[in-house]
C-alpha cells in the first residue's frame, strides 16, 4: 500500500503551483474579481498548455489518458489558492458526460475543444435548494416526435454564462424520486428559450440559474439515455476533485492561521501562547489531518476503481463538516480582521461552505452511512 | 497510489483466521466480550498470550531476533483486524507494547536477556510506575526518590495509577535521583524485578466501574539493585519519552471502534423506537450513528496512511494526533452505546462481569458492558498525557512552522 502521488503527478502539481504563485496570488485574484471578468482567460489557456484540461480524457480526443484521480494533486494546489475558474465542473461533469457519449459526433467535437482550452462546458444539474442525489431531478424533458422540449429551471450552473455548450440532466419519464427516466442532453446555451440569470458566487466563481422555457432539443442531442447511474458516477468524480480543492484550502488556511497566531500579540504575548487559542489550532490541525487522510484514501480507491457510494458519502460529509469547523476556527482566531473582505481568511471560509452545500449536505450523507452497514 | 494489500496478504489472512477460529478457549472468548477498557480481564488475557506465544504470535511488532513475528505493518494490521472481528481480548499492553520495545531499543544485553523472554511468554507482567499524587500531566515534577547505596538504590515515596499492580510481578518506574537541577534532569528509569520487595505496599483503587484496575504503591526504604537501571542515572526522562512514543502511537485502533459500531447497529435493530419501528430505522439515530462512523472511517484512513509509511509520520504531532483522535472517538462510541442501551445501563452488575461467573447478565452482553465501558473510557483522554497536554503539543507544531 502507498498513498503517494507519482513523480508525474507531482511534477504537474508543482508546475501548476509555480504558475499560480507567479500570477494568481490573493491580490491578483481580488483584482480579477473587481474587474468583473468571470474568470481569468489567461489562466485557462495556461491550464490547457500545462495539460490540466487534457488529463482525464482519452488520447483520441487529445487527452492524456489519465483518470479523475490524476486531478486530485492539482486540485489541491488550485484550492490552496482559491482559483475561480470552473475547471473542476467543466472536466468532471460536463466533460465526463461528453466522454460517456462515446462516438456522438458533437460530443467528440466539444470534448476536443474542451481539452485544447478552446471552449468551456457547463453541467446543469442542481434544482431548487439543491439535489442530494440525481433521482430527485425534476426538470422535464418532454419527449416529442423528434426530440424533447425542456421546461423548468436549473440552479447554480457553474460557468454557464461563459459556456459554449451545456449538458442538462433532465427527466424524460417518471417523476422526481425515481432513478429511471433520466437523460443527459447537449444544449446550446444560446438556444431560443434558454434564459440565464448570471451571478457571482459567495466564493468568487461565476455561475447562473438557467430557465428553460419550452426549449426544443433534437433527438440527436441526447448524450446518454437512462443516465441515472452515469450521473451518480460523474458526481462522485466531481466530489473527489472538489474535496481535493477543499482540502487544499483547509491546508492553506491552517498555515495562514498558525502564522497569524505566532505573530499577532495581545496582552504583550503572541496569541498562540494562550491555551484556548492553541487548542483551537490543534483542533484545526486534527480536522485537516482527518480530511486529508480521507481524501488520499478515497483517491487510491478511485484509482483502483473501488470507490463505493458509501466511500463517496464519507468523503463528502467529512470534508464538508471538517472544512466548516476549520474555517470557522480560522475566522475566530483572526478576530476582527478575520471579518474583513481584505483578508483571504473569510474567502476560504466561503469556498468551504459552498463545497459543504453541494451534492448533498453532511446530514444527508451521515444519515445514508448510519442507515446501512458497510 | 496503491490501495491493494496484494494477494500474498489474502493467504496470510486465511492462516490467521484459521488459527483464531480454533485456538482461543471459551473462557478467553468470554473475556473478550467482557472487556470494558484497554485492559482485558487479567487471567484470560495472560492465558491467551501463552497460546499465541506457543504459535510465535505474542508480539507482532517485535523484531524477529527477539521473538517477534517479523510481520510487515500490513500483516500486523490484518492480525489486529481479525482478532477484533472475533472479539478476542487484547493482550495486556505494558510489557509487550511498552517495556519490551523500549528494552530492544535502549536496554543492555543483560537486561534484554533477562526480561524479553518472560515478557513474551506472559510470565512477567509489568506495571507502570510513573504518576504520583502530585505528578500527573506534569510528570517531570515527580518526587518518589531513589538514593544510591553501593550496588542498590533505596526508594521512598509513592506511585499512583499503577495499572493492575496488584496482579503484576514486575514494575518499571521513574524515580528522582537529583533534586538540584532542572526537574527533567534528575530522573532515573528503573526496572523492578519483583513487586514484593520489603517495604513495598500495593493498595488497589476501586474505579468508577466498581472494579479495582488501578493501584497506589507505597515505598518505604525499598532496596532494589542498580542493575535494573535503564540508561544513565538522571537520564530517565529521555528513556520515558522514548517509551511514550510506543504508548501514544502506532496502534491499530480503528478495527475495534468499527467493531463497536457494528455492535451498536445490531443492538439498535433490536430496540424499539418510540416513533414506531426499530431504533435503527429512526432518521435521527441514523444521522448520529453515521456522523460517528464517518469520523471513525476518517481515523481509519489516517491509520492506513500511517501503516503505509506516509510522510505524515514524520510530523512531530503525529503521536499526539493519533492519541487524541483515538481516545475521543472511543468516548463518543461509548456514549452511543449507553444511548442505545438506555435503562439497561442502570443496574450494577459486578458479578456478571466476571469471566466464568455463574451470575447471568440481566440483559444481553451489550447491555452488560455499555456502562462500564463508558465509565472506563473517560480515562482515555486522561492517561498517557491528558488530551489538553496533547493539544498543547499539536498546537506547538502549528506555531513552530512559523517561527
Amino acid at each position: 500500500m502507498d498513498f503517494l502521488f507519482t513523480e508525474e503527478q507531482t511534477m504537474l502539481r508543482d508546475s501548476v503551483a509555480r504558475y499560480l504563485d507567479k500570477t494568481y496570488d490573493f491580490d491578483a485574484r481580488q483584482a480579477l474579481l473587481r474587474s468583473g471578468a468571470p474568470h481569468s482567460k489567461a489562466a485557462w489557456q495556461q491550464f490547457a498548455e500545462l495539460g490540466v484540461l487534457a488529463l482525464p480524457f482519452s488520447e483520441d480526443v487529445g487527452g492524456l489518458g489519465g483518470s479523475v484521480a490524476d486531478l486530485v494533486p492539482v486540485a489541491e494546489a488550485f484550492g490552496a489558492r482559491l482559483t475561480v475558474e470552473p475547471w473542476a465542473f467543466a472536466l468532471t461533469l460536463a466533460g465526463g458526460a461528453l466522454a460517456a457519449a462515446g462516438d456522438h459526433a458533437a460530443a467528440r467535437r466539444h470534448l476536443a475543444d474542451l481539452v485544447s482550452g478552446a471552449c468551456i462546458g457547463a453541467f446543469a444539474y442542481d434544482e431548487h435548494r439543491g439535489l442530494a442525489a440525481p433521482a430527485a431531478i425534476a426538470l422535464a424533458a418532454t419527449p416529442t416526435s423528434d426530440g424533447f422540449v425542456l421546461k423548468g429551471e436549473k440552479r447554480l450552473v457553474f460557468g454557464a454564462a461563459e459556456a459554449d455548450f451545456m449538458v442538462v440532466a433532465a427527466r424524460a419519464t417518471g417523476q422526481a424520486g425515481e432513478a429511471r427516466g433520466l437523460v443527459l442532453l447537449l444544449v446550446d446555451p444560446r438556444a431560443p428559450g434558454v434564459a440565464l440569470t448570471p451571478f457571482r458566487t459567495q466564493d468568487g466563481r461565476s455561475a447562473a440559474h438557467v430557465r428553460f422555457d419550452g426549449v426544443t432539443v433534437a433527438g440527436a442531442q441526447v448524450l446518454v439515455d437512462d443516465a441515472h447511474d452515469l450521473i451518480v458516477r460523474l458526481i462522485a468524480d466531481a466530489i473527489l476533485v472538489l474535496a481535493a480543492e477543499a482540502v487544499g484550502a483547509m491546508g492553506a488556511l491552517l498555515r495562514i492561521t498558525g502564522a497569524y497566531a505566532t505573530t499577532r500579540k495581545q496582552f504583550g504575548v503572541a496569541i498562540g501562547s494562550f491555551q484556548a487559542v492553541a487548542h483551537r489550532l490543534a483542533d484545526m490541525k486534527i480536522a485537516h489531518a482527518k480530511a486529508y487522510a480521507s481524501l488520499m484514501y478515497s483517491t487510491a480507491l478511485a484509482e483502483a476503481g473501488r470507490l463505493s457510494a458509501r466511500d463517496v458519502s464519507v468523503l463528502k460529509a467529512q470534508v464538508g463538516k471538517l472544512g466548516r469547523s476549520l474555517a470557522e476556527a480560522a475566522v475566530q482566531t483572526h478576530g476582527g480582521v478575520g471579518m474583513t473582505d481584505e483578508l483571504a481568511v473569510g474567502h476560504y471560509l466561503k469556498r468551504l461552505l459552498a463545497f459543504e452545500t453541494m451534492f448533498g449536505a453532511p446530514d444527508y450523507h451521515f444519515r445514508k452511512i448510519g442507515g446501512s452497514a458497510a | 497510489m496503491n490501495i491493494e494489500f496484494g494477494p500474498e496478504f489474502e493467504s496470510f489472512r486465511q492462516e490467521v483466521a484459521a488459527f483464531l477460529d480454533t485456538a482461543p478457549t471459551p473462557d478467553i472468548r468470554e473475556a473478550g466480550r467482557k472487556t470494558t477498557s484497554v485492559f482485558a480481564p487479567f487471567d484470560q488475557a495472560v492465558a491467551w498470550q501463552k497460546i499465541l506465544h506457543a504459535r510465535g504470535w505474542a508480539a507482532p511488532a517485535w523484531p524477529k531476533q527477539y521473538g517477534g513475528t517479523g510481520w510487515s505493518v500490513e500483516q500486523r494490521y490484518i492480525f489486529a483486524e481479525e482478532c477484533r472481528k472475533r472479539e478476542l481480548p487484547p493482550l495486556l499492553p505494558n510489557g509487550l507494547q511498552m517495556v519490551g520495545p523500549m528494552l530492544i531499543d535502549l536496554g543492555t544485553e543483560d537486561q534484554k536477556r533477562r526480561h524479553l523472554p518472560q515478557i513474551l511468554s506472559g510470565e512477567a507482567y509489568w506495571t507502570q510506575g510513573y504518576s504520583e499524587p502530585n505528578a500527573g500531566s506534569d510528570l517531570a515534577s515527580l518526587q518518589c526518590a531513589a538514593v544510591s547505596d553501593g550496588d542498590d538504590y533505596i526508594i521512598n515515596g509513592s506511585k499512583i495509577w499503577t495499572t493492575l499492580a496488584h496482579r503484576a510481578n514486575r514494575m518499571f518506574m521513574l524515580v528522582r535521583t537529583d533534586k538540584t537541577g532542572k526537574k527533567q534532569e534528575g530522573i532515573t528509569f528503573l526496572l523492578l524485578e519483583r513487586t514484593d520487595y520489603p517495604g513495598m505496599d500495593i493498595r488497589p483503587i476501586i474505579g468508577l466501574d466498581g472494579i479495582p484496575e488501578q493501584c497506589e504503591v507505597f515505598f518505604d526504604n525499598v532496596r532494589v539493585p542498580k542493575s535494573g537501571r535503564v540508561g544513565a542515572e538522571n537520564d530517565g526522562w529521555s528513556v520515558a519519552k522514548h517509551l511514550l512514543k510506543h504508548e501514544r502511537g502506532g496502534s491499530a485502533a480503528s478495527p475495534a471502534l468499527l467493531h463497536n459500531i457494528a455492535r451498536i447497529r445490531a443492538a439498535a435493530a433490536a430496540t424499539p423506537s418510540p416513533f414506531g419501528g426499530s431504533l435503527s430505522d429512526d432518521p435521527v439515530f441514523q444521522r448520529d450513528l453515521g456522523e460517528l462512523e464517518a469520523d471513525i472511517l476518517s481515523y481509519r484512513h489516517f491509520e492506513q496512511l500511517a501503516i503505509s509509511g506516509h510522510p505524515m509520520l514524520r510530523d512531530a504531532a503525529y503521536p499526539s494526533m493519533n492519541k487524541t483522535m483515538n481516545s475521543e472517538l472511543s468516548q463518543r462510541v461509548s456514549i452511543m452505546m449507553t444511548r442505545v442501551s438506555g435503562i439497561e445501563t442502570v443496574p450494577l452488575q459486578l458479578e456478571a462481569l466476571n469471566v466464568g461467573s455463574n451470575v447471568a447478565p440481566l440483559g444481553d452482553d451489550f447491555d452488560l458492558i455499555a456502562m462500564p465501558y463508558y465509565l472506563n473510557t473517560r480515562a482515555t483522554s486522561i492517561y498517557a498525557g491528558t488530551n489538553e497536554v496533547q493539544r498543547d503539543l499539536i498546537a506547538r507544531t502549528v506555531l513552530a512552522a512559523n517561527r
